[in-house]
């Protein structure tokens, strides 16, 4: 029994004596004792402390000149700028933003899925700070301590826009909740704007990669080797440990983890824009055909007859997709002198479904807009000649394909040539 | 001669026809009732005035008034009201009222069913539509589009879901549900009475969640709860919500004249007790009334019923009505479906409906005239609520209960005044079975740390706390218990199932199709999915192919075959510790923890009708054990007179008996309560019968029998009495007995029970 504990359940026979031990908060240098401070000093890490609490905040600078993966961080700053000359307009377009106002984001959780009590036990961001690359976390040392954790984040970002990897479904809106559980006491979280690569990556990479974990995205794209990484979803156990134990170690490996994510979240949105703007000599004909598709997704038709173009040349796999892709942009403009060609190339190249696809829209073209049935009826007899060979069920491209032959061949016999 | 026969000429004809009089146990007249009406409440928002006007409401009955006066004045109440009698706008109107009054108000209304969500969404809209007032109501259910639920979350006056959906998808993202937990003014629970055993006990947990939920976004929702009748809707809803509840009970709809027929179909074989199929009785009787255009509705307890006696009654009347005249309505009916169903019968279009016991819930179908019931359909409650369904608020109805041979049905239609002047069921919950409540401490630590000296319903938390940071669960910090988990524990927890880990029933009858169909407690699946087990579900017959125990699955193929299965299962009960123990000169009573050791052993296939036995097989399966509470009652008399063999037969009659007598007095699905007699009990040596609650920890079934055990034995004893039986039959004591003395013995033996002077 303490002696504090015992004057307080004798406190209304002390006479006079109340106020002196009215207040039950220890002094204050006594008030917050961190266990194992050296180790953490050791790792760049020191505390922050808010009321009777506090939360870790490791901080790291890398010189511009540094590399990770493929690229060195200056050239992260080449690409910003690279956005802001180029007139291309794209989600992941810098345009109006300093390098220095893009924040890259990750955190680490309890938890794999959603809900209230997944637990952020790690917030990280980096971002260029005059001659460095600057990347800070911020660890919550023990559950309740997010209001320091929340505060000393909020403290610190002031800049426009999120750069993260899944965060659009994860990562942000878990900080929206947890944020919601202490917002009386920590500042309103301010509004971002957000680029998500692990849209750009499924784009452009799905071709080649099974799964698109941004570990996998690093190893095969980026360049990057993790050398004893610790895998992600072993961070829930470790945290739990380490709240036990307190013992930094296994943290550490979780911290390198979160700050090797972010690293290569720089290293991803260089490379990404230098894929998007063509300043990639590496990048691969399918590469490029994904870049030209996004862009006729995006209605960026210049761009994307720009990037497309280039691949026509070639009688590969990837020139028929460019042509065709081209093919039916030209069809939306009703361009038919330029679609038509396109789509017949497509169409006389081969026997797969692309040239099934190219010779149907050959034959909506003679029908509907040239009038020439006879021509129309050739090509839709090539493309269920495809369809018949295919494996693939595909009874309703085929009995559409039927409407149109019978159709067709009504018209035909009316208007002979 | 005239063509048809209106309902007044039908029944002067049933009474003097001798095929159908002679049949006839009981006709019960219960006499018209008068409407009670007052006039609207004087501040009524004028919108809303002019809104029930168009619906040619200009009064309200007095118990919808009432609950209007109490819930304005921040009582939170349970109104008892029959069907049809205007239930929904007991809540309707001080919602939508207290919404005009404050647009911020919120109010969350739960409905045990999706479908019954639905229903109620369209009756809330046309009341605002026609007042053409500007509230959002919006059904948030597992069909609800992504797009919207944003909007419901933040924009919905009134969020109409389900108690499943509440326990997993809203309370553990609360966060995302700020402006509805800050501003939540009515928490609205209709059918309450479904809201019993396992699934309620469940289900007051999931509102523990809520009120804390609310008491962290700061507000206090009055609670509206609406129940069909039960013995004891304060209580029920008193311990569902743990606030209190003022009790409204003063019907003022009107109802007319009705007609309650018992029919018990005729003897045809006088050895075996078999009587006439109920379902073809029921297609004589309804047939009848359908050809002279009288609207009926006739229940079926399962789907097959359904159907079966659906394609009777269109081939019967196809050729004067049209088959389109009688529609079949099962649970899985659309919206859509349904409305096609009630214009139908509002315009006359429609004659007849052949349903489940979908429709006991409150779906509005408009009133028949005349209401048939395949076999009692199991509580006094239900029954009720199915013969609502016959009776205009003027002219005469008629419902008909046509018994089937199983010894319940024959019970209650022998046993006239028991069903009419007993009051009927109890609903029993207990929310603080350990086994559900740890469950829910879990889910809410999810959503909310715990404090120190927090309660979590009626219990204090700390001991439970303190076990589950022990289980690494959660993580004390001060005085704070955080969730430090990795998992969603809502995902793992199922409000409707009886334990966490069931067997999983996959029915792969179809190759390209495999689906799962249905799940069961591990301890129920031991007798009832063994391999060749032959399972029934929704009528339908499906043979276990195989039972695979370690992952709990059962692989099911579809049959048609003439047997039934039955397997043994050898329990061992052992008293663990007796809370209650009252001694007497003849017998003693306990009540307390149990110990249920059961193993499957044999199974025997048992064909239809005859009850032979056409073939057994063994059954190979670990022991389970299952921790529970039980009442029991033992005999200090020892029947040597008898010998053990015919003692212990007796006490397996006594046990078949109690057995479908018990769940009538405790408002519990038969599976739930099991009885099980032991010649000699392990912990007093007595002749003892045992009944425990088949969910572990007990979820107050045996207690509510502890009390009122010489009842149940009454009542068995009256049951088996008036089986015109000699011997023993399915409709008494069951064919486990052998022996000309089966019977009288177990009369003998539950005479021991009831008088101590015998």
């Amino acid at each position: 029994m303490s002696l504090k504990n015992k004057l307080n359940r004798l406190k209304p026979h002390i006479s006079g004596g109340a106020a002196v031990i009215n207040n039950n908060t220890p002094p204050e240098s006594a008030r917050v004792e961190i266990p194992f401070l050296p180790k953490w000093e050791s790792e760049n890490v020191t505390p922050y402390f808010l009321d009777q609490d506090y939360c870790l905040i490791r901080e790291i600078k890398y010189p511009l000149a540094q590399k990770h993966g493929h690229y060195h961080f200056h050239d992260f700053l080449t690409a910003v700028d690279i956005w802001n000359k180029q007139p291309i307009s794209h989600p992941l377009s810098a345009e109006g933003h300093r390098a220095d106002e893009l924040f890259f984001f990750d955190t680490e959780t309890t938890g794999l899925g959603g809900g209230v009590g997944n637990t952020i036990f790690l917030l990280g961001y980096a971002s260029v700070i005059g001659e460095n690359l600057v990347l800070r976390q911020h660890i919550l040392p023990h559950p309740g301590a997010e209001v320091p954790l929340y505060q000393s984040f909020l403290e610190k970002v002031n800049y426009k826009t999120l750069v993260t990897y899944n965060g659009k479904s994860f990562d942000w809106p878990q900080v929206k909740t947890r944020h919601t559980l202490v917002r009386n006491h920590v500042p309103k979280l301010p509004a971002f704007g957000h680029f998500d690569l692990f849209h750009a990556a499924r784009r452009l990479w799905k071709h080649k990669l099974d799964r698109l974990k941004l570990a996998v995205v690093e190893k095969e794209v980026l360049g990057i080797e993790r050398q004893d990484d610790i895998p992600g979803y072993l961070a829930p156990m470790i945290y739990f440990d380490f709240i036990e134990s307190k013992q930094p170690d296994g943290m550490l490996g979780i911290i390198k983890h979160n700050e090797i994510d972010i690293l290569s979240l720089v290293t991803l949105y260089t490379h990404l824009t230098f894929q998007l703007c063509g300043m990639d000599n590496n990048q691969t004909r399918k590469e490029s055909f994904e870049v030209g598709r996004w862009y006729a997704s995006l209605g960026e038709k210049d761009e994307a007859a720009k990037v497309l173009t280039k691949l026509v040349e070639g009688s590969d796999f990837t020139s028929l997709q460019a042509k065709l892709t081209l093919a039916y942009q030209s069809k939306k403009e009703q361009n038919w002198e330029i679609s038509l060609p396109l789509f017949l190339e497509v169409a006389d190249a081969g026997n797969d479904t692309l040239s099934q696809e190219a010779c149907i829209e050959a034959a909506k073209i003679y029908e509907h807009k040239i009038k020439d049935y006879e021509l129309a009826l050739d090509y839709c007899l090539k493309a269920l000649e495809i369809v018949g060979e295919t494996k693939a069920p595909m009874q309703k491209i085929q009995q559409q394909l039927e409407t149109r032959k019978k159709r067709l061949e009504g018209k035909f016999a009316k208007f002979p040539r | 001669m005239k063509l048809k026969k209106n309902l007044q000429e039908i029944l002067a004809d049933l009474k003097i026809n001798d095929s159908f009089k002679e049949n006839i146990v009981t006709w019960k007249t219960l006499e018209a009732k008068e409407a009670q009406t007052v006039s609207l409440p004087d501040n009524l928002h004028m919108a809303l005035r002019e809104s029930l006007k168009s619906k040619g409401i200009e009064k309200l009955y007095t118990h919808q008034k009432t609950a209007y006066e109490n819930i304005m004045a921040g009582n939170s109440i349970v109104a008892v009201t029959p069907t049809a009698s205007g239930k929904t706008l007991c809540y309707n109107l001080p919602v939508l009222q207290s919404i005009l009054s404050n647009p911020n108000a919120r109010s969350l209304y739960m409905f045990p069913t999706k479908a019954l969500a639905q229903d109620q969404k369209s009756e809330i809209n046309e009341i605002i539509q026609a007042a053409g007032i500007n509230i959002n109501s919006y059904t948030y259910d597992g069909d609800t589009p992504a797009n919207i639920r944003q909007k419901v979350r933040k924009a919905g006056h009134v969020v109409i879901t389900n108690p499943d959906m509440l326990h997993s998808a809203i309370l553990p993202h609360h966060t995302k549900w700020v402006s509805l937990f800050e501003n939540l003014k009515f928490v609205v629970i209709d059918e309450l009475h479904t809201y019993r055993g396992v699934f309620g006990s469940h289900v007051a947990n999931v509102i523990r969640r809520l009120k804390r939920i609310c008491r962290y976004y700061g507000s206090n929702p009055v609670f509206i709860c609406t129940s069909a009748t039960i013995a004891n809707p304060l209580e029920l809803a008193e311990n569902l919500t743990e606030e209190k509840m003022v009790l409204i009970d003063n019907n003022g709809a009107p109802s007319g004249t009705k007609h309650f027929l018992f029919y018990n179909p005729p003897i045809v074989n006088k050895p075996l007790n078999i009587r006439r199929s109920a379902t073809l009785e029921v297609r004589k009787i309804a047939g009848e009334l359908l050809k002279n255009k009288i609207q009926t509705i006739v229940f079926a307890r399962s789907r097959v019923r359904v159907e079966i006696i659906l394609t009777y009654l269109q081939e019967l009347v196809k050729n004067q009505l049209g088959p389109k005249s009688i529609m079949g309505y099962r649970g899985g009916y659309l919206p859509t479906e349904r409305r096609k169903i009630e214009k139908g019968l509002r315009s006359g279009d429609i004659y007849g409906v052949v349903s489940t016991n979908a429709l006991e819930l409150g779906v509005d179908i408009g009133q028949l005239q005349v209401c048939i019931m395949t076999g009692y359909p199991g509580t006094i409650s239900s029954a009720w609520q199915q013969a609502g369904r016959a009776g205009r608020r003027h002219g005469e109805a008629l419902v008909i209960m046509v018994a089937s041979s199983s010894p319940l049905d024959q019970y209650i239609i022998q046993n006239p005044e028991y069903f009419f002047s007993k009051s009927p069921e109890t609903a029993r919950i207990n929310p603080d079975n350990l086994i559900i409540l740890i469950d829910h401490m879990k889910c809410a630590a999810f959503e909310l740390p715990f404090k120190a000296g927090e309660q979590f319903g009626e219990v204090g938390t700390e001991e439970l706390l303190e076990y589950l940071t022990e289980e690494r669960i959660l993580y004390q910090n001060g005085d704070k218990w955080f969730w430090m988990n990795d998992s969603f524990p809502a995902h793992n927890i199922s409000l409707r199932s009886a334990s966490q880990e069931n067997v999983i029933i996959v029915d792969q009858s179809d190759v390209a199709n495999v689906k799962v169909i249905g799940e069961m407690d591990r301890f129920s699946a031991m007798t009832l999915l063994h391999d060749e087990a032959i399972y029934l579900h929704q009528g339908t017959q499906f043979q276990v192919e195989k039972l695979d125990w370690d992952e709990k699955k059962a692989f099911v193929r579809e049959v048609d075959v003439d047997y039934f299965t039955d397997a043994n299962l050898a329990v061992q009960l052992k008293v663990l510790e007796e809370d209650k123990l009252k001694k007497m000169e003849y017998a003693e009573i306990g009540y307390g923890d149990v110990s249920v050791r059961a193993m499957a052993t044999i199974f025997k296939k048992i064909k239809f009708e005859t009850h032979d036995n056409i073939g057994s097989g063994p059954i190979h399966l670990p022991e389970e054990e299952l921790h529970t509470s039980a009442a029991w009652i033992s005999l200090n008399k020892s029947f040597s007179e008898m010998g053990h063999e015919r003692l212990e037969q007796g006490l397996v009659g006594t046990a078949h008996a109690l057995n479908h007598i018990a769940p009538l007095f405790v408002m519990a699905d038969p599976q739930d309560i099991h009885v099980i007699p032991q010649v000699k009990a392990d912990h007093n040596e007595k002749p003892t019968i045992f009944f425990y609650d088949r969910y572990p920890g007990g979820i107050g079934l045996s207690e509510k029998i502890h009390s009122g055990l010489s009842v149940v034995f009454s009542e068995t004893k009256k049951m088996i009495d008036n089986c015109k039986c000699q011997t023993g039959c399915p409709s008494c004591i069951g064919t486990d007995t052998v022996g000309e003395t089966a019977k009288s013995d177990t009369l003998k033996i539950i005479e021991a029970f009831l008088n101590p002077s015998n």
